[in-house]
């Protein structure tokens, strides 16, 4: 895509994933501004002032146990988490965690910062961690998961925010953002110029969640291996650092349907790498 | 079926927005509590907005919706400078009469609410309200009873705290954290935390606690007793365990 014939977006990208992410963070910037100048008599008109955890579709994850329970929601959770929760789980179950790869705003300044550490350490970028610590820390998520919904059930409070990165960078303005949450974005930030999305990969309970339906959503990535040129280059790209070339369809948990892996981006051949609910030959 | 990254966006919006809209259209889509008062279950009131169940979110503007009194009556009513009286969270009541050595808070709302609307109101707890209210209560019809306790529960008003607009409406959580105050959004557990007693609780409520993530305000309304008479037991509570 080109702007006064200049180029936007890295040739061999999912330029249109890019606009919808901008779209996005710009969205949830916007909105969380106006909640703090709402809240000082001022405002944005026709725009919603709705809280961060308003729109949240893990407060929705969050509150479920007692929802279930008691029949409210947690403190400071509403009926449209309930709603964004039920949307992200049904794009999930179709399309895999595409609200990772193409809404959420943390991952967009994520890459943001992952293209500084790509210009500097180049190839090394995305490689520093150990491949077997690798492998065991992605499953710290899970863990994370489950302390988060275990404490929220017990406390009935959403002690998550104060911890929460997501809500720190939308609220670092305002009284309400813990020094935890400030201290776990700026960490994640610095982390982002070593390794790609290190906050989703590592940390975050709702990746952790969506990511399950990589185990058996309809839509997957697949590979013709009968085409495969076996280059890697697949691999070399994936933010999330899975072995594309070695499957023939993709079902590591740490997807995010990015769909920079695919023939659409960085595979060179043409229908080999594709995003389908059908077979490949 | 092959979907390409053009069709998943327009995929991607068309769910995720159309979704929202249909929730709306079902009534589904809140993003913040509703602020609409709990009404009398039983007796001459029957249907009416309780005040009893005014909460510190409510604004001044929340009030007048719920109970038919100006926000600028209450603004004055409680010594408010502001602009935008509509605007005014009843919480913040407490912040604007820290100085006074007796709580004006949103006790002090529903008080005045239900003495100006002539509503019943549970008076076995002490609920003080500025002067000004005050004055403003003697020009109603008020019982004897309800005179009585009005004048022996004011407490003298504050010099004219100015709110140039709406005051940030919500505590940090690390006040709330260290405050330990009983309030309409305390839920049991967070008492249970607080070092009070299951058993304590159960004296305080006279019937068995509930799931312990039930809000206390909840729990009284929904068993009809009078949130402010358990709110005070419940905070003496904890402050002997402070």
């Amino acid at each position: 895509m080109k702007f006064f014939g200049k180029r936007l977006f890295r040739p061999h990208s999912i330029w249109i994933r890019k606009l919808v992410q901008w779209f996005f963070f710009l969205l949830i910037a916007f909105i969380a501004v106006n909640h703090t100048l709402v809240e000082s008599g001022a405002g944005i008109p026709f725009l919603s002032s709705a809280s961060l955890h308003a729109l949240c579709p893990f407060g929705g994850v969050v509150t479920i146990y007692q929802f279930a329970t008691v029949g409210t929601f947690v403190q400071k959770i509403h009926e449209s988490s309930f709603v964004l929760m039920i949307i992200g789980f049904a794009l999930a179950f179709l399309f895999g965690p595409v609200f990772c790869g193409w809404v959420c705003p943390l991952g967009t300044v994520q890459e943001w910062m992952a293209k500084l550490g790509k210009k500097l350490f180049k190839r090394r970028y995305n490689h520093f961690v150990p491949a077997r610590l690798d492998q065991v820390l992605r499953y710290a998520r899970y863990l994370v998961l489950a302390w988060v919904v275990y404490v929220t059930a017990t406390s009935g409070t959403l002690i998550f925010a104060d911890y929460d990165p997501y809500y720190a960078l939308f609220n670092f303005w305002t009284s309400e953002v813990a020094v935890g949450g400030l201290i776990i974005l700026g960490a994640t930030l610095v982390l982002s110029l070593f390794v790609e999305r290190p906050w989703c990969k590592y940390a975050c309970p709702y990746g952790a969640v969506l990511g399950l339906t990589n185990l058996f959503r309809i839509f997957k990535i697949k590979r013709a291996a009968s085409t495969c040129k076996a280059d890697g280059a697949c691999s070399i790209l994936c933010p999330m650092n899975i072995p594309v070339d070695t499957q023939n369809a993709v079902r590591d948990h740490q997807c995010i349907s990015c769909l920079e892996c695919t023939s659409e981006a960085v595979c060179p051949v043409a229908k080999t790498v594709i995003f389908t609910a059908g077979a490949v030959k | 079926m092959t979907l390409n990254s053009k069709s998943l966006a327009v995929i991607l919006f068309v769910v995720l927005f159309g979704g929202i809209a249909l929730s709306a259209a079902l009534g589904w889509w809140q993003t913040e509590s509703s602020k609409v008062a709990a009404t009398y279950t039983e007796g001459e009131f029957a249907g009416q907005a309780n005040p009893a169940d005014i909460r510190g979110s409510y604004t001044f503007g929340d009030v007048e919706k719920n109970f038919g009194i100006p926000a600028a009556l209450l603004a004055q009513a409680f010594n408010i400078q502001t602009d935008d009286p509509d605007a005014f969270a009843t919480k913040e009541l407490e912040t604007i009469y820290a100085e006074s050595t007796l709580e004006v808070g949103t006790a002090s709302v529903r008080l005045f609410v239900a003495f100006y609307n002539g509503l019943p109101f549970d008076l076995s707890t002490e609920i003080y309200l500025p002067q000004s209210a005050a004055d403003i209560l003697h020009t109603r019809t008020l019982t004897p009873e309800q005179l009585a306790y009005l004048d022996a529960h004011i407490v003298p008003d504050p010099a004219a705290p100015a709110v140039d607009s709406a005051p940030i409406t919500e505590s940090t959580p690390e006040a709330e954290a260290t405050e330990r105050l009983v309030k309409g959004k305390t839920t049991f557990q967070e008492v249970l935390d607080w070092g009070v007693p299951q058993s304590v609780i159960e004296q305080i409520l006279g019937a068995p606690m509930p799931n312990p993530l039930t809000t206390v305000k909840d729990f009284c309304t929904a068993q009809g007793l009078s949130f402010e008479t358990v709110k005070a037991q419940l905070q003496a509570e904890v402050d002997k365990v402070k």
